[in-house]
């Protein structure tokens, strides 16, 4: 696998894991 | 309110994160574990994600931002179903025959759904049993999965009996769910699916990651490369419109968008429930089990066990190839390969019936509401109709059958239905009323582009996706360009059927207004 497929695959997995944690996070405050 | 003042409260949520477990596992699907990486793989790998993000921002959030507030705005008039949202936000006599619309589509998809769904159960009872092991190629599996289907009679499956148990059991327990009602039925469904589809899946992609090179003799036959022919950009392909166009389509399909099932679990919300955070709650876990779960699975190992060769004439055959021949004979090959075999198809089992569950849950939704049927009658009534329609899939499966339906509804129909939708929330009913909905007890505050955003681009999108399928597809489909001319009785029998199913919605829809109207007129206000 290529630097930049390690990029692509990272960068997808952080914004996807962030939004995720951001979402979740909130729903739990707001309980 | 049209609603009968005597009618009983509608149903709920029990909570919060059951009802976002209960979105996303509507959302959450076969195509998020099989038409993903196949998708990802044909069209630039890595590069994909950049044309899936935007349409992910561009299009899926507003598009489901769009059908949680159409939602919540029928529920607060005891409505779950698009004739009587629409009813609402168009306030036109024809609005609830458009709605039906929202009806028929989700009728038409669950009679072949379901019914693909019921194979993944049979091939997890397969890969448990034995059934398949010592077929030892891809035109075996191929042989296999088309005697089970009753395309042909081999020594596998000389009848189509195995298929069709299967069908039964799956359709009982898909209606077993919804006869016990949302709070009880849908969302402890999803409170126990949606953890072990996550189990399931990162128990698999463990699996995966550890599975090196499993052959020594072929070194680069191994997970890294399985990576890279995911991921591996290939930026050249960008300039291509049918790529840009692939990653729309995926986005669209993923969230579940266009069919109604949305719209008929944010019904249940109460007016001053958030859906702002809960849609986004929702689709990010959906793009989890998707892009982090799905991309780590089938395509990776498959490469790893039969090279680059082989997995880019898998990919191009599509998620079926990818799911029902290439999976069970790397199951085959792999230590412990039963259970994980099992678990396989038992995860997409899981998925598949969440998402049957939710699309059946509009003509629940609209029988025991527009009808006052009780919801025992109306899962009796819903179960015997949907399994009637489902026969002449599964029997007239090999000529194609299914694939006009799916064209047809699972494609066409519901980007139709989505453009609708927009019309009506954002431009009929309004941009100021429509972003009014959305925010009313929003946990997230929203920036106002997003209101152009819906208004402009989503359209925009949705009109450019639909005009785009009909032209690469639609008139071949429409001449039954490639089909045997034996089979045409069949196709034109499809055709039939999705006419008469959407005839039979909008009467429906007209005799439940009538009976509205009679009620209304007998009880005084």
């Amino acid at each position: 696998m290529k630097l930049s497929g390690w990029i692509f695959l990272i960068s997808s997995w952080l914004f996807i894991i962030a939004v995720m944690f951001f979402s979740y996070l909130r729903v739990l405050r707001k309980k | 309110m049209t609603t009968h003042p005597h009618t009983k409260p509608r149903e709920q949520w029990g909570t919060r994160i059951g009802l976002i477990m209960a979105m996303a596992a509507n959302a959450v699907g076969l195509g998020n574990f099989l038409r993903f990486p196949v998708q990802c793989a044909n069209n630039g790998g890595g590069a994909f994600m950049i044309p899936y993000f935007i349409a992910f921002v561009l299009l899926g959030i507003p598009l489901l931002w769009i059908e949680w507030g159409i939602g919540r705005f029928g529920g607060k008039y005891g409505h779950g179903t698009t004739p009587g949202m629409f009813h609402y936000l168009w306030k036109h006599p024809w609005a609830k025959y458009v709605g039906a619309i929202g009806l028929a589509v989700p009728l038409l998809l669950i009679i072949y759904y379901n019914y693909i769904v019921s194979w993944t159960l049979a091939y997890s009872v397969f890969s448990f049993t034995g059934k398949y092991s010592g077929v030892a190629n891809y035109q075996g599996m191929a042989d296999f999965l088309a005697a089970f289907q009753g395309k042909v009679s081999n020594a596998y499956f000389p009848t189509i009996a195995t298929a069709f148990l299967f069908f039964v059991i799956t359709h009982f327990c898909m209606m077993g769910i919804l006869a016990r009602g949302v709070s009880k039925g849908i969302e402890l469904l999803a409170k126990i699916a949606m953890p072990l589809i996550c189990i399931f899946g990162i128990i698999l992609v463990v699996r995966v990651l550890f599975l090196g090179t499993p052959d020594p003799r072929l070194p680069l036959n191994n997970v890294a490369n399985g990576f890279g022919f995911i991921w591996n950009p290939d930026f050249s392909i960008l300039k291509q419109s049918k790529v840009w166009l692939a990653a729309t389509g995926q986005i669209f399909f993923t969230l579940s968008v266009g069919f109604g099932a949305i719209q008929v679990y944010a019904s249940y919300l109460k007016e001053k429930d958030d859906v702002v955070l809960s849609g986004l709650a929702t689709a990010s876990t959906n793009e989890f089990c998707e892009v982090i779960l799905g991309g780590s699975i089938a395509i990776p190992v498959v490469v790893a066990f039969s090279g680059l060769a082989q997995t880019k004439a898998i990919a191009a055959g599509g998620a079926f190839d990818l799911g029902f021949f290439a999976m069970p004979m790397i199951f085959q090959k792999m230590a412990w390969g039963p259970f994980f075999g099992t678990i396989w198809f038992f995860l997409l089992f899981l998925a598949g019936l969440t998402s049957s569950v939710a699309i059946t849950q509009p003509l629940m939704a609209f029988f025991q509401e527009e009808f006052k049927w009780t919801r025992k009658k109306t899962a009796w009534i819903v179960g015997v109709m949907t399994f009637f329609f489902s026969l002449p899939v599964i029997f007239f499966l090999k000529h194609g059958f299914l694939n006009e339906l799916d064209f047809w509804v699972g494609t066409v129909g519901i980007v139709i239905f989505a453009i609708i939708e927009v019309v009506l929330f954002v431009w009929v009913f309004g941009s100021h009323n429509a972003w009014k909905e959305i925010l009313s007890g929003a946990d997230l505050k929203l920036p106002h582009f997003i209101m152009p955003i819906m208004k402009y681009v989503t359209l925009v999108y949705l009109v450019v996706l639909f005009l785009f399928w009909m032209f690469q597809d639609g008139w071949g489909v429409l001449m039954m360009k490639g089909v045997p001319k034996e089979d045409y009785p069949y196709i034109w029998f499809a055709r039939f059927l999705l006419v008469a199913v959407g005839a039979l919605m909008v009467f429906l829809v007209h005799i439940a207004w009538q009976k509205k109207h009679v009620i209304q007129q007998r009880v005084p206000e």
